[in-house]
């Protein structure tokens, strides 16, 4: 499999003295499905963020599709940033508008300013993001607004954007982190689904490790800024894990032997 | 600093801001004990006073009658004041979106923010009545000093209003679509814009109800014409009470129209999308 994602040696810096990343260096092969875990504040959604540039990194180099991302000027930045979807925590979607308006908006990128302005989408794009709607579960709620849907939902509409951008990578910051077991799961679900089936590579920040063990083909960890682990769910001991997250052994609530038997 | 049991625990612990709001409080209070004190009140009778006017507001309010002009004719009046309120709010509130828009510090950069504030801000220092009497030099007293001069200073009130409504938007979503490669004309039309849309409407008809106030006075104080004209000749010229009665009739009549149709207004927009 080719590798559609490599970072060297990326760093961040906020001022002078704090370190948000430090030689962070990894490669993602294409569809490939990778969770980042780590603590609270180990720099997991810096990370995702400095790969498509709305945080600059400071140093190091970051490959996506064989294009040096710290390098490129405005439209290029806005083409590659078109083939990166993106999915957040607080789903991020604009309230006031419908579902179906908040889809769309993954086709302002590829559309001039003023149609993007104005939100005239073509009809195959309309078509497109109906159709993602179908896929995701969320045809009879596609005139309703953002805000009357619940978190799930609103997930599953922020899905959706990010997929009606065909984009090649999907970056997911702690996309079930507000959200209720069963939301979590179906969430986790659909991500897996469409890694496996159109082939999208998926990086995503999680916080819940038997999730990530779970679902993952590999996991990275992270502290203070470092990758402290990276490979496949299979070869993480606990051990490890306390590592990540610089715990004492047995301080977790989470189980590791519970992996096996779900 | 810890609470401790036994001693008294106090909710508030002082620090620099408290002490400054504490201190202007108190400062303002003084000013104010001070200056009452010390009024020149040129012989003027309060008590007096009071009691004359409340035997005039009787005459005013309850035996209004038209005498220099009639119903239709003042109904005309009250019309031309409002267009002068609805024509400087609508320039105000144009100009305003574009330039609140480059002075919301989550929307542009730090330099292009602060100059704008700074030149609203000198234009809100400087009251109302005040431009048009500014604009008044070139143009000549008259409509035309008084639309500029009102737009002006709507323009100062709503980008002021307009880039905090801006800045209190959630940046997640500004964040969201810049990641999928919307530019930041296509990110304003659409997420910053109807995100914030009944805020920006709520400031726009507050400064409307202003405008019409201040266009009011306009028509008394700077020949702007309308009903304020009407009231100055009333009160100046041939001190009528009983007209006076009538063009206030008239004046809050319509306020009261203007306050009814812009909270129905957003009522239908907060229900639909």
């Amino acid at each position: 499999m080719k590798t559609l994602l490599e970072l060297r040696q990326v760093s961040k810096h906020y001022g002078q003295e704090t370190a948000a990343l430090s030689d962070v260096s990894f490669n993602v092969k294409e569809g490939e499905f990778v969770s980042i875990i780590g603590p609270s504040g180990a720099g997991k959604s810096t990370l995702l963020r400095c790969i498509n540039r709305i945080v600059d990194a400071s140093g190091g180099e970051i490959f996506f599709n064989d294009e040096n991302v710290l390098k490129l000027d405005k439209a290029q930045l806005k083409r590659v940033r078109r083939t990166i979807g993106m999915i957040f925590q607080h789903y991020n979607l604009v309230n006031r508008l419908s579902v179906i308006e908040n889809v769309l908006h993954g086709r302002l990128g590829y559309k001039s300013t003023l149609a993007g302005m104005l939100g005239l989408y073509s009809e195959e794009e309309k078509q497109q993001a109906v159709k993602m709607l179908n896929i995701l579960g969320l045809q009879e709620h596609t005139y309703r607004r953002a805000d009357q849907l619940s978190g799930g939902q609103k997930q599953r509409v922020g899905i959706a954007r990010a997929l009606v951008q065909k984009p090649k990578m999907l970056l997911c910051d702690e996309p079930i982190a507000s959200l209720d077991p069963n939301a979590a799961k179906t969430i986790m679900d659909y991500l897996k689904t469409i890694s496996a089936t159109m082939g999208i590579t998926v990086l995503v920040n999680l916080h819940q490790v038997d999730v990530a063990l779970r679902y993952s083909d590999r996991i990275i960890g992270v502290n203070k800024g470092k990758v402290v682990y990276d490979g496949s769910p299979k070869e993480m001991s606990s051990s490890m894990i306390h590592k990540i997250y610089g715990s004492e052994a047995g301080e977790l609530i989470f189980d590791h032997g519970g992996q096996n038997a779900g | 600093m810890t609470a401790q049991t036994g001693t008294k625990i106090k909710v508030k612990t002082l620090n620099k801001a408290s002490v400054i709001i504490r201190a202007t409080l108190l400062t303002l209070t003084i000013i104010t004990i001070y200056s009452f004190i010390t009024f020149d009140y040129k012989g003027l009778n309060l008590l007096d006073s009071v009691i004359k006017t409340a035997k005039m507001l009787p005459t005013m309010l309850f035996e209004p009658h038209f005498k220099h002009f009639t119903f239709l004719e003042a109904l005309y009046k009250v019309l031309v004041t409002m267009g002068l309120a609805f024509l400087t709010t609508l320039f105000g509130a144009v100009i305003a979106l574009f330039m609140g828009l480059f002075a919301a510090r989550n929307l542009t950069n730090n330099t292009t923010s602060n100059v704008i504030r700074g030149f609203v801000a000198v234009i809100r220092a400087v009251p109302t009545v005040l431009w048009v009497l500014i604009f008044a030099v070139g143009a000549g007293l008259g409509s035309v000093a008084a639309v500029v001069g009102m737009s002006f200073h709507s323009i100062g009130y709503l980008v002021k209003a307009y880039s905090e409504s801006f800045e209190e938007m959630d940046n997640g979503v500004i964040e969201a679509l810049k990641a999928s490669g919307a530019n930041w004309w296509q990110i304003v039309f659409q997420a910053v814009i109807p995100s914030t849309i009944t805020f920006l409407l709520s400031w726009t008809f507050l400064r409307f109800e202003i405008n019409f106030a201040v266009a009011v006075a306009m028509g008394a104080a700077a020949g702007a014409g309308g009903i304020g004209f009407d009231m100055f000749m009333a009160s100046m010229f041939y001190s009528d009470l009983r007209e006076i009665g009538v063009i206030t009739y008239f004046i809050l009549a319509f306020a009261i129209m203007l306050e009814v149709f812009a909270s129905r207004l957003k009522r239908r927009l907060k229900l639909n999308a």
